[in-house]
């Protein structure tokens, strides 16, 4: 039993273990985190999946077999117990139990005291003891006892359970090299039989990634850093995958409309399964586990933010890549995801609580250049409610464990992203910068032709820094220009009449473009000096955007990828048939009090003898004890 | 022999009452619950029945539970702005409010306890005795309003209150307390409160600093994974569990000071108090079992497996172990006293980590309640 419990208490450690370091991770992940040095005996000691290490089983096994030793040690004294009564007791030890009472007789009957007996649940034998009285023997509460024999075997159960639905088919396998764990990506029809677990694999845990429209007829499982695959009875066809929203936009429910096939048969069976509702089919359980994009199509128009390029169109698809020559560099995009929905808590207004809404579609994707390195952005298709303003937002970040910064476009009057990219254009375009000074200084104060000439100058050095590099490189400049003498504040002057000059000239642009083009009115009437002053924000963040190229999303037509879960659990119905039998065990051993009871009167004597006793001493017992003798002496 | 007949009335009138009530639901609602969730309905209808007529006491508190709730309803008119406008709804009915005088008077019942237990006067301890029985009407009014107010937010949101970690922390309190009246109740001693009722008031704590600094008190859909019948046994059950683990660790406090011949004079026998951990940690242990088992069952269900080691499942498995080892030592080997009660308050910290440090430190299927 110490071994039991020693098992047990190493059990409990191993678990800990499994919870505090987390499992199954890639394999690189751990090496950043512990170095090699360590990575090499925590993967020796099976550190990285301890629930499936070989101690682990080991420990499992050893539980097994010292429960089931503790079991076949005690039930065969259980059962005498329970069968037998202890009548071979002497008058003697009678009266040496805590309760042991005696009482003047003076008619005794046997038969009245056994049916009241009977009656409070004892099971009663009598036993007139030759030349020397009569015993009556009673019990009750056996099966407490039997408590300890059904959660002794539950215990045993339960873990053969879990053995069956272990891997440990594939642990023996693998040790004499008759199957072999896969690590690299290659389609799973040329995948030798080594890689390969065959249909009656005893239990296993697989995933299937289904696109819509899609049919697989095998599985993939999971392996330390690689996989294996999983051969199962039955294809699987996604028809359609669906989710449905909450009124408030978070998900509500993910279904896959099944078409699942026999192999050998052809039966076809039409399902929808959901999270909560799996179908089981051919001792296979499909389980609906996660979603991915499965290809969406994308139709995009390509912007240059830092000229005056037109936009052309480009059409792509997510897990596909686009070649493009851009700024005469060489650039590879990677599609990598589409998200229809996205949940995001955003300040609306300033005001109110952030509250969960529905953003819209965004798409995520890679920039990569020749020498390989790359960038990634996110980007939403529809502009969003920003302290009561719209904005587009479109997040760049150069690797994954970095948060996306993002750049924040202004929507115009139509909350398009049009006039943004009208504005960035005109500023591209020095005809229009120049005419635009000009108008500024014949309506200025300046009188002579020489301060005219210099502010011209100024200006146009200003908005050339400007569009060559945003307000940094306008900062720069003024470096090279301003004597190093002079105070801060007069440097936060002169930079607060340069952000003023890049305001006006802009302004002038707008005033002009609207002018010449009053049909199509795409700058804000009422917020033009807000909407300026975002988009030139804009533009100067637009230098650290990485490659100055803007992905604007026109439509999509969306595929979804459904991710099931395939299990095959031969272990569950003995894990829950030891279930029962624990809770009925603790039932019974917590529940129920084993009571024995004598009652012997000596021949000749008047007396009577009445003893209880239990096999664990509780307070109520005591209380019982003697209220039951009180009982039994009303009857006598 | 009057009171006898008066008892028996009392106990058929309030079985009817729980009849019809199911009959209005069903009638009324049927609709809404598939065949998984009528059983539980009736099946909760007979166990209140019978909690009822064994311990009269839980009959008052569910009859002024379900009338207050129910006035609380009254005022609503199936709209949640007048919980601004209705006065009553503001400050003393609307789920929120309901919650923060369960929040006020538990710690209030706290002290009336500790007065209770220097002043040896009785008039306190009935008088805190009292309070906590308020508090736990007002917590579940609270919740009880709070799960029809989640329909009002949306009918398909509409859920029973124990998704997250804030409904499942006053359910805590409200188990914990409504374990701890029984036991005073049954076994004539008093003076335990001033024990039991600081974890309860800990807990108050956690809900507070919860509310205001997290604003956790906004009732949020359920996720895909929890939209199942099971959610209202396993959680419910799991709770008696820990609220059962939590008190027995009380106890133990008291048992170490009155070993330690601190406030002796206080507190009962020591082997009443042992007794009593003894009492708590077995019922505590049979729910958790059955709890950790459903939710194997529910498991297997929703994620493809009974059981996957996930970080809080596998706390479950360790506190499982943990009382296993207890009452087998307890029970087999007839272990008592000092030991016991040391262990039973470890067994505290165990339990709340597997409770609250599983969602605060470790990530996991079970990531409902993030802080």
């Amino acid at each position: 039993m110490r071994f039991a419990i020693t098992m047990f208490s190493l059990l409990a450690i191993a678990s800990i273990i499994g919870t505090v370091l987390k499992q199954n991770e890639p394999y690189n992940n751990y090496i950043i985190k512990f170095g090699q040095f360590w990575f090499d005996i925590f993967e020796k000691l099976g550190m990285f999946n301890v629930y499936q290490a070989f101690w682990f089983l080991l420990i499992l096994v050893f539980l097994i077999v010292s429960t089931s030793l503790c079991i076949s040690r005690n039930t065969p004294k259980i059962l005498k117990d329970y069968k037998g009564f202890q009548d071979r007791i002497r008058e003697k030890s009678l009266l040496s139990f805590k309760h042991s009472y005696q009482f003047p007789v003076k008619k005794f009957s046997v038969k009245k005291t056994i049916s009241f007996l009977k009656s409070h649940n004892y099971k009663v034998k009598y036993k007139p003891v030759e030349g020397n009285g009569d015993l009556i023997v009673a019990k009750k509460g056996d099966l407490q006892k039997f408590g300890y024999i059904f959660t002794h075997l539950a215990i045993v159960i339960i873990s053969i359970g879990g053995l069956l639905d272990g891997n440990l088919v594939f642990k023996v396998q693998e040790l004499i090299g008759a199957k072999q764990i896969q690590l690299i990506d290659q389609p799973l029809s040329k995948i030798s039989l080594k890689g390969r677990m065959s249909e009656d694999n005893l239990s296993y845990r697989a995933s299937i990634l289904l696109s819509e429209g899609d049919t697989k007829t095998a599985a993939i499982l999971r392996a330390k850093e690689g996989y294996l695959v999983q051969e199962i009875p039955f294809s699987i066809t996604l028809k359609n995958f669906n989710i449905k929203h909450y009124s408030t936009g978070q998900p509500k429910s993910f279904e896959s409309e099944l078409l699942v096939k026999d192999k050998k048969t052809g039966e076809t069976i039409n399902k929808t399964i959901s999270v909560n509702k799996p179908l089981t089919y051919k001792g296979v359980t499909i389980y609906q586990a996660a979603f991915e994009d499965g290809g969406s199509q994308l139709d995009l128009l390509v912007w240059d933010l830092n000229s005056s390029q037109p936009s052309f169109k480009m059409n792509s698809q997510i897990f596909k890549n686009n070649k493009l020559t851009f700024e005469n560099q060489n650039l590879t995009l990677e599609f990598k995801d589409f998200r229809k929905f996205n949940i995001l808590e955003v300040d609306e207004n300033k005001e109110k609580k952030p509250k969960p809404t529905n953003v819209g579609p965004n798409f995520l994707y890679k920039v990569r250049n020749e020498s390989g390195q790359a960038k990634e952005y996110q980007t939403y298709q529809l502009p969003m409610l920003i302290d009561g303003k719209y904005f587009f937002m479109s997040g760049m970040r150069n690797s994954p464990q970095e948060e996306f910064k993002y750049l924040k476009i202004p929507a115009d009057e139509n909350l398009s992203i049009e006039g943004f990219m009208v504005l960035k254009s005109l500023l591209n375009n020095p005809k229009k910068v120049q005419s635009a000074i000009n108008k500024g200084i014949k309506t200025s104060a300046f009188t002579t032709s020489g301060k005219k000439e210099a502010f011209k100058l100024g200006a146009e050095n200003i908005i050339g820094a400007f569009v060559g590099g945003g307000y940094n490189s306008v900062i720069d400049a003024m470096d090279l220009n301003i004597p190093d003498q002079a105070s801060v504040a007069d440097k936060e002057k002169a930079i607060k009449t340069y952000i003023n000059i890049i305001y006006l000239v802009s302004q002038e642009l707008v005033r002009d473009y609207q002018f010449k083009n009053k049909n199509d009115i795409v700058f804000p009437a009422n917020d033009a000096p807000r909407f300026i002053q975002d988009a030139l924000t804009a533009y100067s963040d637009s230098f650290f955007y990485g490659v100055p190229l803007y992905l604007e999303l026109k439509e999509f037509n969306e595929v979804q990828a459904s991710g099931l879960q395939l299990t095959k659990s031969p272990g569950q119905f003995w894990v829950y048939l030891g279930s029962i039998l624990l809770v009925l065990g603790i039932f019974c051993m917590i529940y129920i009090q084993e009571i024995r009871l004598w009652i012997f009167r000596k021949k000749g004597s008047n007396k009577l003898i009445v003893s209880l006793a239990t096999n664990r001493d509780r307070i109520d017992f005591d209380q019982y004890a003697i209220e039951f003798k009180d009982k039994i002496k009303k009857i006598i | 022999m009057l009171r006898n007949i008066k008892d028996k009335f009392m106990n058929y009138s309030f079985g009817l009452l729980l009849a019809c009530l199911t009959i209005i639901a069903i009638s009324k609602f049927n609709n809404f619950m598939d065949n998984y969730e009528l059983i539980i309905l009736i099946s909760s209808a007979i166990t209140f029945t019978w909690m009822g007529n064994v311990w009269p006491n839980f009959r008052k508190l569910f009859i002024y539970t379900f009338l207050l709730s129910f006035i609380s309803i009254y005022f609503y008119k199936g709209s949640l702005e007048e919980i601004e406008l209705n006065f009553f709804l503001k400050y003393f009915l609307s789920s929120q409010s309901a919650i923060m005088w369960m929040t006020a008077l538990y710690p209030l019942s706290l002290l009336t306890y500790w007065i209770y237990l220097f002043s040896k006067q009785d008039f306190y301890g009935n008088l805190a005795t009292k309070i906590t029985w308020i508090a736990t009407m007002m917590g579940f009014v609270g919740l009880l309003v709070r799960w029809y107010e989640s329909y009002l937010i949306g009918i398909d949101v509409g859920h029973i209150p124990v998704s997250n970690l804030y409904e499942v922390f006053v359910l805590f309190c409200l188990i914990t307390s409504l374990l701890y009246l029984h036991y005073e109740e049954k076994l004539a001693i008093k003076k335990l409160g001033a024990f039991v009722l600081i974890i309860i008031t800990a807990a108050v704590g956690f809900i507070l600093w919860y509310t205001f600094e997290k604003g956790a008190d906004e009732i949020q859909p359920l996720v895909p994974a929890l939209q199942s019948y099971w959610m209202k046994i396993h959680v419910p059950a799991n709770f008696i569990g820990y609220g059962a683990f939590a008190m027995a660790a009380m106890i133990s406090v008291a048992y170490l000071l009155k070993d330690k011949g601190i406030i002796g004079s206080y507190l009962p026998e020591l082997n009443v108090l042992d007794e009593m951990t003894y009492k708590a940690i077995s019922i505590g242990f049979i729910f958790f079992t059955i709890a950790t088992i459903l939710g194997a069952v529910w498991a297997a269900e929703a994620w493809g497996g009974y059981w996957s080691w996930d970080p809080k499942e596998t706390w479950a498995l360790i506190v499982w172990l943990n009382y296993a080892a207890w009452l087998h030592l307890r029970l087999i080997k007839g272990l008592r006293g000092t030991m016991l009660a040391w262990w039973s308050l470890a067994g505290l910290l165990i339990t709340t980590f597997a409770f609250l440090g599983v969602n605060l430190f470790l990530s996991g299927l079970h990531s409902y309640g993030e802080l």
